[in-house]
């Protein structure tokens, strides 16, 4: 039963990502939940090994423990983008101050996660990588999910022919939310893409800038198009 | 000014060089008067002594001359020593003036003794007094039954007063006057240095322990005092390390058990059909662990914010800018418990600090007020200067407030008011609150009545220019 649907484009293999990841119990999990989700997982439990890894399979997207025996995960990220492997890779790392992040984020890595994290957070984020990484290409201009379209160079929003008048904050929200539809957007994501802050605000503050903006964005009796993912977050459409 | 010139003088004065400085001066002054005193005292008594003899040899080598011869002697006498003041009198058997400058007798001399000394205006009065205030005097009978008085000025023992007197003086300003200013200037040295001293246990004193005393290659005693507060900062950053590492090694070693805990729960949970009668119990087991994982984080996320390095990455940061931020942020929460939710900024108010941080810190204020204040209140929230060199943010509610004596303690971690009980929250938010204040510099007050309460963030303000 995926709770997550992976859009699966004709043609697109299953995603297949590396776990870089020295503790047994924590990577089988993170495997097993990736399993749940449709995306297939290799491991690796130290530094050389994962880096042989990475370079012998294209790999979509990698998650990489920073504190692995003997090996410094950053020094790992750059020998990758070193030999030209643009793998986007998702940091986990015991230490959460802003620095050590900065620090990953400089060496090459996409995103970062603090230990203790849950599953789901992680691979919400894996699934936003991976989203990230096919989109690539010609830079949209216009998002569409359902009926609802969003013009990126006028900044408007319309759902059918319904004009949305939409807060700065809340067409940046929307925009986020429609970059990635079907995916699951967790509260921490939603703050950090939307405000660009990584602190914990309290659980409700999102929902209540999300229920403001399903207000104007869903139509009187349909069900809403934002949907509550229980325990983990949002997801439009 | 003047407060601060004094302090500056009290200070200086109360340097161990000048002390002992001004006790050995002191000491001194007091040697040098016993010594030159005692030097005086015995030249004068010598002088005396000598002025006696010579009065009384004097005396007797005119009484053995014949009456005519000695007026020729003593006129002879008066002139030949002119430069010591000399003076006669001859008196009849009954002590009537007969001859000489002395005329009268002076009273309570006795005749045919030592030399006396007494005041000159005893002895002789009018425009022949020496100009000095005593007389050595000597009187004898005459063997034809008249009395002679010698009288001989002190004026050589007064000049070795004179000179002994400013002997001292001089002595006394050569040796002082330079060596209280070599002292003033010997002091510098060491002042400056402890000044030095001063400046580096600032930043220890503000927990970056990375750092240590100055240290000179003279050996001498600041130098031995530095070397000792050094070797005992090493011990204590050694042990401050060593908790550290030990609270480190505790959260790591926690951190992947309750990360198994945490997926192994959401895997259960994903499992079962919403039907199953266990599904609640897991989604608030699920509900719990975060709660864990959510203070743990707060946790680790205070002790990084002790530490000090992170002010390297300080910038420039608006302070009217960033309320209208965490204003807009937590507008829509306000406005969901029905609080009325006002923004009042003052614009051009700088402060040095990381950008990031001080939104956490204000938004954990904000979220704190608007938690605690019952629907259909208020919160406020504003900045602006309060001295020329720093602004004062407030977050202002008119909640239940904060009992005077719980004031403090709500920058503790994991403090939590009796009111509040009942709401949610890890109580970590003002913790992280006091933590990212003190790595900024800023202070944190609470004010208030019963009902409401201002917290209160002072910033010093970016220097201009």
């Amino acid at each position: 039963m995926f709770k997550s649907a992976w859009i699966y484009l004709p043609g697109r293999r299953m995603p297949h990502i590396l776990v870089i990841e020295d503790d047994e119990i924590t990577a089988r999990e993170i495997v097993l939940e990736l399993a749940a989700h449709g995306i297939s997982a290799d491991r690796a439990s130290d530094g050389p090994q994962g880096l042989l890894r990475a370079q012998e399979l294209r790999y979509d997207a990698i998650t990489l423990d920073l504190m692995l025996p003997g090996t410094d995960g950053l020094t790992l990220v750059k020998q990758l983008r070193e030999q030209g492997i643009t793998t986007p890779v998702l940091m986990i790392s015991a230490l959460g101050d802003v620095d050590e992040r900065v620090r990953g984020l400089r060496a090459g890595g996409d995103d970062y996660l603090t230990k203790p994290f849950a599953p789901d957070e992680m691979t919400a984020r894996i699934e936003v990588l991976l989203r990230r990484q096919r989109q690539e290409q010609p830079a949209q201009t216009k998002l569409r999910v359902a009926d609802l379209e969003l013009d990126m160079i006028a900044r408007t929003a319309r759902r059918g022919s319904r004009e949305l008048t939409l807060l700065p904050t809340e067409y940046r929200l929307l925009e986020f939310l429609m970059r990635y539809p079907g995916q699951v957007l967790t509260r921490a994501m939603i703050f950090e893409s939307v405000w660009g802050l990584r602190f914990d605000p309290g659980t409700n503050l999102i929902d209540v800038h999300i229920a403001r903006l399903r207000r104007k964005v869903d139509n009187d009796g349909e069900a809403s198009l934002i949907r509550t993912m229980r325990g983990s977050g949002y997801r439009l459409g | 000014m003047a407060d601060a010139a004094g302090k500056h003088f009290s200070i200086h004065w109360r340097a161990t060089t000048s002390r002992l400085l001004l006790a050995y001066g002191v000491f001194f002054v007091i040697w040098g008067t016993v010594l030159l005193g005692f030097i005086y005292w015995e030249t004068l008594h010598y002088l005396e002594s000598r002025t006696d003899l010579q009065l009384k040899q004097q005396i007797g080598y005119l009484r053995s001359l014949s009456e005519d011869h000695m007026l020729i002697a003593l006129n002879d006498y008066v002139v030949l020593e002119r430069t010591n003041y000399n003076a006669w009198g001859l008196f009849d058997a009954n002590k009537t003036w007969l001859y000489g400058d002395v005329l009268q007798f002076p009273a309570g001399l006795t005749i045919d003794s030592d030399s006396v000394r007494m005041p000159t205006e005893q002895v002789i009065v009018g425009p022949f007094a020496p100009p000095t205030p005593m007389l050595s005097v000597i009187a004898t009978h005459l063997p034809n039954g008249q009395i002679l008085v010698l009288a001989h000025t002190t004026r050589i023992a007064a000049r070795v007063g004179d000179i002994t007197m400013h002997g001292l003086w001089w002595g006394i300003s050569f040796t002082l006057v330079p060596g209280l200013l070599g002292g003033l200037i010997l002091n510098l040295g060491p002042r400056r240095r402890i000044r030095l001293i001063e400046s580096a246990t600032q930043p220890i004193m503000h927990g970056d322990l990375r750092r240590r005393l100055p240290v000179s290659n003279r050996g001498d005693e600041l130098d031995r005092l530095a070397a000792i507060v050094n070797d005992m900062l090493d011990q204590i950053e050694r042990l401050m390390g060593e908790v550290k590492g030990v609270c480190d090694n505790i959260a790591h070693d926690l951190r992947t058990p309750l990360t198994r805990l945490r997926s192994q729960l959401y895997r259960v949970q994903q499992e079962l059909n919403e039907e199953d009668p266990h599904a609640s119990l897991i989604e608030r087991c699920v509900f719990d662990v975060d709660e864990v994982l959510a203070r743990f984080r707060a946790l680790l996320r205070i002790s990084e914010l002790e530490d000090r390095r992170r002010r390297e990455g300080f910038i420039s940061v608006d302070l009217g800018e960033t309320l209208e931020r965490v204003h807009e942020l937590y507008a829509p929460l306000a406005e969901d418990q029905s609080l009325r939710f006002e923004l009042e900024i003052e614009s051009g108010l700088i402060v040095q600090a990381d950008p990031d941080l001080l939104f956490e810190a204000l938004g954990n204020l904000v979220s704190n007020a608007i938690k605690f204040t019952p629907a259909g209140g208020w919160v406020g929230l504003s900045v602006r200067r309060a001295s020329p060199s720093t602004a004062r943010i407030e977050v202002a509610d008119n909640g239940p407030g904060i009992p005077q004596a719980q004031r403090q303690a709500v920058w503790q971690r994991f403090y939590r008011g009796d009111a509040s009980r009942a709401a949610s929250g890890h109580g970590l938010g003002l913790s992280i609150v006091a933590a990212i204040a003190k790595l900024h510099d800023f202070e944190l007050s609470i004010e208030g009545g019963d009902a409401g309460t201002r917290m209160g963030m002072e910033c010093p303000l970016r220097p201009t220019g």
